[in-house]
């Protein structure tokens, strides 16, 4: 008991290091993969190197500006983190490589191992994963993209963006899901502090990954893509754990029988029964996701809502069509909209405008904030929601196209609008949204929705995908608080 | 006798599966409530045990054989007097011999006839990758055609046992359905409590049923209990 804990602390020292790296060796990188590994870590902050001993590549590695050798034991000075290219038929030796050096982790990239469920797939993995064993190596996938970390510019994609620090952690055993999720995500105002793809999973597993994000003070929502465990038991119990310190989103692929077909063939994971995997997810106090879409849904509601452990929705819509179906869609995901406070009642009797309107909740008031031109009465809106005893969580839309055509008359009128949300978002103690719909005019709901970003509301393109995002941050806190 | 003689004794016999009244002893030792069934193992043992658990009882075949005993006519319930138990003692008997003609037939489980109560299952089974899975449910037609189901990995946490109750979609029927009674929550939850607990700290049983489990007002017992080992 005690060894595996030491032999967990070092594997979380060791992951640090490899996360974190002030030297980094990317073996094998080509012309034909475009230079992807090389150009990736252009922006590493610490020292690159290359290792390869193709004459016919090297000229096109050192026009990057990188200096190459022709081994990992040629390069002078220690190695924290290796990225591995090389042919699957290869990769045993820049293993041992690696081991013989010392370096903190590597990845390989390589695949061709158990996936192809080939019996020299199957065997060259064994060889691998026996020689990082031995050597006490720490070795990420096979079939995999390894570690990105924004703040350091330690990347698998030279798309992803870096230079700043970031909050939010994924780990993925696909690489797809794991570039996307920085990508996509960064469009939804989620900055990763560190992501990690780790494919066939044959030395470190998801449970180590997790162990090390969940101690990770710039890390404080976490998400997984997740096929399957190698161990799911110590998967569970990493996770229940974690779950109460942190929040942790799990989508989980391969849930279909098909889909647990497809994820053989992918990373060689078994597949679980999807009851029972439903009720330890749940048992464990994670926020299960089925998509990419949802699973950012929810980061960006954790990472913007306040922690809040109540269904009772107060909502603003712009016009009585919107008011019907953003209730609609709230109660849909099993939240309420009860009646407000006579007190509150009270207050609105006093300005809100009737005529093409109404506060009964939702309250219908394009009319009453002029849908933006109004911002005070808006403020009026927010404050009395927030001070209502009924009212847990409060959602708004933002009627794009209604300031879109105001924006021309008067370009301020959204600095106004975003100025009253925005402080609104700060000073109140429960969780808050936002959503503009595209409607036909995505550009402009895009930028209102980047612009509420940058100001820390969460924003949402749809009643429907908000609902179940807050519906999911209310789930968590009940979990966190002991509810239910 | 502990669970561990318990299992032992089953082990040396060449049987995974206990008996039944083998089964209640362990898990009554483990503070799951059972409702005790006494070995009678002729028609006159039967009728003095009884006479000490009261009318009306339960007769149950005890057989390391026989899994399912329904099915080879092994119970009879409802039994009110010692003339109705002598001949059902006969019955149970001879059925069980022709329906399964190699059981060995041990005798028969006197048990008093349970008061009416919300039938529920708990039972648990191991899931090749997350251990000893907990699953809990409605007796009779929900389980089987609904799978009206809820599970949790063990070892369960008091909120685990409050949510999986509350989880299943029969559970209205538990809160008190038709001006019934409600049942006892919580006496249900501290008895999966007990299970999970049993469960962790025996790694040697495979399987476990508890079926039906009755839920009262005021209580809950396991009425019949099987628990498989490896």
């Amino acid at each position: 008991m005690a060894r595996a804990a030491d032999a967990r602390s070092d594997i979380k020292a060791r992951l640090d290091r490899a996360f974190n790296p002030r030297t980094v060796a990317v073996v094998g990188d080509k012309r034909a993969l475009g230079y992807l590994w090389l150009r990736s870590m252009s922006t590493f902050q610490g020292k690159l190197y290359s290792v390869q001993i193709d004459p016919g590549e090297i000229p096109g590695i050192e026009e990057l500006g990188v200096p190459n050798y022709p081994s990992l034991l040629d390069i002078p000075e220690e190695i924290d983190y290796v990225l591995c290219a090389v042919p699957r038929q290869v990769s045993p030796r820049i293993v041992a490589d690696c081991a013989a050096k010392g370096v903190g982790a590597v990845t390989l990239f390589t695949s061709g191992f158990a996936e192809t469920e080939t019996e020299e797939g199957i065997r060259l993995q064994e060889e691998v994963a026996e020689t990082a064993r031995k050597a006490g190596l720490l070795l990420i996938g096979p079939n995999c993209m390894g570690i990105y970390n924004r703040r350091l510019g330690v990347r698998h994609s030279w798309e992803q963006p870096t230079g700043d620090a970031g909050n939010v952690g994924f780990i993925s055993q696909s690489g797809t899901h794991c570039i996307n999720f920085s990508l996509v995500g960064d469009r939804h105002g989620i900055r990763c502090s560190k992501t990690v793809s780790f494919g066939n999973a044959v030395v470190l597993d998801a449970a180590d990954y997790l162990e090390y994000l969940a101690d990770d003070p710039e890390t404080e929502v976490i998400g997984l893509y997740l096929e399957g465990a190698r161990d799911t038991g110590r998967f569970f119990r990493v996770l229940r754990e974690t779950a109460r310190r942190k929040p942790v989103v799990v989508w989980k692929g391969g849930v279909t029988k098909a889909g647990a077909r497809a994820i053989y063939s992918h990373t060689a994971a078994l597949a679980t029964a999807p009851a029972v995997w439903d009720a330890a997810m749940r048992q464990a106090g994670a926020v299960q996701t089925e998509s990419l879409d949802e699973t950012i849904d929810a980061v960006k509601a954790l990472v913007r809502c306040r922690p809040g452990t109540g269904y009772r929705m107060g909502l603003i819509a712009m016009t009585g069509g919107q008011s019907v179906v953003i209730t609609d869609a709230f109660e849909r995901e099993g939240l309420e909209v009860p009646l407000l406070t006579d007190a509150s009642y009270a207050k609105l009797s006093g300005f809100f405008n009737i005529i093409g309107g109404s506060y009964r909740n939702p309250l219908d008031s394009g009319g009453t904030i002029g849908m933006g031109f109004l911002p005070q009465n808006l403020q009026k809106l927010l404050e009395i929601l927030e001070g209502d005893a009924n009212v847990e969580a409060i959602a708004m839309e933002v009627g794009a196209g209604f300031l879109a055509r105001r924006m021309r008359e008067n370009p301020g009128i959204l600095d106004s609008l975003l100025e009253v949300v925005s402080a609104h978002r700060e000073r109140s103690a429960k969780p808050f949204l936002a959503i503009a719909h595209p409607g036909h005019l995505e550009d402009v709901s895009a930028m209102i929705r980047a612009r509420l970003l940058e100001r820390n509301v969460a924003a949402f393109t749809d009643f429907r995908s908000a609902a179940r995002a807050l519906r999911r941050v209310v789930d968590y806190w009940r979990f966190r608080e002991g509810a239910d | 006798m502990s669970i561990v003689d318990v299992i032992d004794r089953a082990k040396a016999e060449g049987r995974t599966v206990l008996t039944e009244i083998e089964s209640k002893q362990v898990l009554e030792e483990a503070g799951v409530p059972t409702a005790a069934a006494r070995l009678a193992k002729t028609a006159e043992e039967a009728v003095s045990a009884a006479k000490e658990t009261g009318y009306p009882v339960v007769l149950k075949v005890v057989s390391p054989h026989v899994t399912h005993k329904s099915d080879v006519g092994g119970v009879r319930l409802g039994l009110d007097s010692p003339e109705a138990v002598t001949e059902a003692f006969a019955e149970i008997v001879a059925a069980v011999k022709e329906h399964e003609p190699g059981a060995r037939i041990e005798g028969v489980a006197v048990q008093k006839m349970a008061r009416p109560g919300i039938e529920v299952i708990i039972g648990m089974s191991k899931d090749p990758q997350f251990g000893p899975v907990l699953m809990f449910g409605l007796g009779g037609i929900l389980v089987e055609v609904l799978k009206d189901v809820a599970f949790r990995i063990v070892p369960l946490e008091p909120r685990d046992a409050r949510q999986m109750i509350r989880e299943i979609k029969g559970f209205p029927v538990l809160q008190g359905f038709r001006g019934r009674a409600p049942a006892d929550l919580e006496a249900l939850e501290k008895l999966i409590l007990k299970v999970s607990a049993f469960v962790e700290a025996h790694p040697a049983i495979e399987e476990l049923d508890l079926n039906p489990v009755l839920a009262y007002a005021d209580g809950a017992i396991a009425v019949d209990a099987r628990i498989v080992v490896g």
